[in-house]
This record gives structure tokens, sequence and C-alpha cells, in this order.
């Protein structure tokens, strides 16, 4: 796919989730569309370029719009991988992922205290996939 | 502030009793109790402790349920917890005290309302860990604000999402009630091997797990030995059977009195290291109207 129809995808996938939001329905698939969409940006463009940061930032950013915090924390890994990237690139996309872990914490000030929201996203993504007690693994 | 878990796969067993008994002991021993009702689907600890003696149901209108709603999501501002818990008269000789979070006004039609609201907020698999951090949150604001020596937790029984989260994540020892039949005590030892692999949680210590044998029968005898021996436990606490009056009141001496101390002071060795029986008499609830 060129960039050109990535971008009017991503674009239109924008609006979408926009729209979704505005009309009280979730918009979570149509955000993920705009992470897979930018990462697809992201992998065609070079992160030297400007393009190349925002579509990086944006993949990472959307995913977590979509509720989709592996993935982001999969797409920040690899950006923070690349040999190439700029640091202040680096820097950007991991403040995304702290900006929503702050987010967390600051509404679960207690819990916060004691332990990590990365800690219960891995216990929720166990949950999901294995049931109560880890029965259903 | 130690988190104990009371479990059982099947109900009946007594759990709730159990814990409530605990809780007025620690109590009466001068230690700061709260204890915490997670049995949403069948609540009855405000039963057990007389935190609400209205002939028409209970009173009050918080509880878990209620606080849960408020703060499933995250809330920047979180509402007290004083409206959602309800002391509970003890001995206060030794300076101790119980604080009971009911899981809400069950029975009445509003907490079942209120239950279904919870259960669309809660999600534990939310990929976010809201729900778990919610939890935790609930666990970690009782301790820094009510500042208990132990929270007492009445979990679900089964497997259930909650009851999981109790036993697995939430205790620092769970105490797990079966009874003399092949079903109950299958079922504890799927739940304790679960609960024996479940990985713990950053600066939390490995889980003691206590099991009881509740409603023995005289020809149980034999059977303690083989069920430690099926649930890989050293030791099973055994309650014998015991037609309790209406009023749940313990009696002095008799074989169940004995148990329930035996039982609290392996439960509770620190706290309990100088009980003597008559802290347990001492703990028992005011005799109340039965209808």
């Amino acid at each position: 796919m060129d960039i050109d129809t990535l971008n009017a995808l991503v674009t239109d996938a924008i609006w979408r989730a926009q729209e979704l939001d505005a009309l009280g329905i979730q918009p979570a698939s149509a955000w993920r569309e705009v992470s897979v969409f930018e990462e697809e940006l992201a992998k065609a463009l070079p992160s030297s370029e400007l393009e190349g940061q925002i579509a990086r930032r944006g993949a990472v950013r959307a995913a977590l719009k979509a509720g989709e915090y592996a993935r982001a924390q999969s797409l920040c890994d690899t950006y923070l991988a690349d040999t190439d990237a700029p640091t202040f690139l680096k820097t950007g996309v991991q403040e995304i992922l702290e900006e929503a872990d702050r987010e967390i914490s600051s509404r679960f000030q207690h819990a916060a205290k004691h332990h990590t929201p990365r800690e219960a996203r891995d216990l929720a993504s166990r949950f999901s996939d294995a049931g109560a007690f880890s029965l259903a693994a | 502030m130690e988190t104990v878990a009371f479990y059982s796969y099947k109900g009946g067993v007594g759990r709730s009793l159990l814990l409530a008994h605990a809780a007025r002991f620690l109590a009466t021993l001068g230690q700061g109790v709260v204890a915490l009702d997670f049995d949403f689907e069948a609540p009855g600890l405000h039963y057990k402790l007389g935190a609400d003696q209205s002939p028409y149901g209970p009173s009050f209108t918080g509880g878990a349920v209620p606080y849960l709603i408020a703060t499933a999501e995250g809330a920047a501002s979180a509402p007290p917890l004083d409206p959602h818990t309800i002391s509970v008269e003890v001995p206060t000789e030794a300076g101790g005290w119980l604080r009971l979070m009911p899981a809400g006004p069950a029975p009445h039609p509003p907490y079942w309302a209120a239950l279904k609201e919870l259960g669309d907020k809660l999600r534990l698999g939310d990929p976010s860990g809201r729900g778990f951090m919610a939890l935790l949150d609930l666990q970690a604001r009782i301790a820094d604000e009510l500042k208990p020596d132990y929270l007492l937790i009445d979990a679900r029984t089964g497997v259930t999402e909650l009851g999981s989260v109790a036993t697995t994540i939430l205790a620092d020892t769970v105490v797990c009630m079966f009874v003399e039949n092949r079903e109950s005590l299958d079922g504890a030892r799927v739940v304790i091997e679960a609960i024996r692999r479940s990985p713990r949680l950053v600066n939390q210590s490995p889980i003691r797990i206590l099991a009881v044998l509740s409603r023995a029968t005289a020809a149980a005898t034999w059977l303690p030995a083989s069920a430690a021996a099926i649930l890989g436990i050293d030791e099973i606490f055994l309650l014998p059977h015991d037609d309790l009056h209406a009023s749940e009141r313990l009696v002095s001496g008799s074989g169940l009195f004995s148990a329930y101390f035996t039982l609290f002071k392996g439960l509770f060795p620190s706290a309990a290291e100088f009980a003597k029986p008559h802290h347990l008499v001492s703990a028992q609830p005011s005799p109340r109207k039965n209808l």
C-alpha cells in the first residue's frame, strides 16, 4: 500500500473514531485501525523524517486509545530499539506510555503507592487469558 | 495489615460465621479489624456481625458494591470510606475495634440493581488494568486510612472472578474450608493448587494456606489425615458439627468452641499468642432477637 493511501486511511479512521466517540459509541476498533495504519506508515518512512516520527507516535497513541496496552508497549519497544531513531523521538514515544501510566496512577492513588499500572495490566492480561484462578489456562 | 481471605469451593460450610467470630475475637484481643464482604451475590456478613438488626432489613445504603461503582474506573477524588463502613460493637477493654464494609444493603432491590451496574463497570479483564487497580486501591485505602491490623475478606464460593482476586491477589493468608464429601474436597484441592501456582505481586510474601474441615461428624476422624495428603497441607483444622443455636453464639466448653479457639491460635499466631478461652467468650455477640 502506498503512503498516500495509508495517509488517507489514517485520516478516515481518525475521523470515524472521533465521530463514534461523539455519538457515545465505543471507538476502540477505529482507534485500532488508526494504530495499524500508522504502524504501516512508520514501516514505510524512516524515523529520521518528520512524517516517520509522527507515524510512530501516532501508532503508540492510537493503540492506547484502543485500550491495547500490550500493543502500545510492543510498538514502543520496537521504536526504542531502532538505532537510527533520534533520541527525542524515543523519549517522546516513551513519554506517551508514561503519561498513560500517570493518568491511571492518579485515579488509583492508594494502589499506586504499592503497585504499578503495568502490574495491574499483567494481571488483567493473565485473567483475560486464563480466567478465575487461571483454571482456564 | 495482614489480609486473610475466607474461601470455600462450596457454600454452607460456615465460612461467613467463622470470619465473623474471628473478627470479634481479634478485636477483643485489642486488634483493629476490618471485615469486608466480597460475597456480592449472596452477602450476609452484616447479619453475621449483627451490624444491622432492623426487623425490616438493612438500614444502611453503603458498602463495597456502591463504593466500587464510584471508583471502578478510577476517581480523581474517591468518595470517603466512612459511609461505606459500619462500626460493630465489640468489647473495647483491650483497645480493639471492628468495622464492617458490607457488600451493600442486600437483600433490598436497589442492591441488586447496583450489583448489575458494578458488573458493567468493574471489568477485571480490562487491558488498561483499571479493574485490578480498583480492587488493589480499595485494599490499600483501607490500610492507609483505617489502619487495621487485619483485613478479613469473605470471598465468594466457587470459581469466580472476585473469589479469585481475593484469594490469589489480595490475600496474605487463605482459609480454605471444606466439608466431608468428595465434591467439596476435590474443589478445595483444585483451588488450593491454583492459589499455590498464582504468581505474587512485587513485595508480597508467599501465600499461607490453612485448610479447615468444617461440620465434621464423629465418623470423620479418619478424614483429616487423608484430606491433608490430598490437599498437600501439613495440618487440617477440624471444626466439629454442632447444632448452633439460631443466635450463632459459640457455647463455652463445647467441642466447636474449643476447635474455634485452636484454629484462631493457629491462624493468628502473633495476635492470639497469649489469648485465653475467656477472650473468645467475651467476643460472642450480644443475644439478639430472632424472627
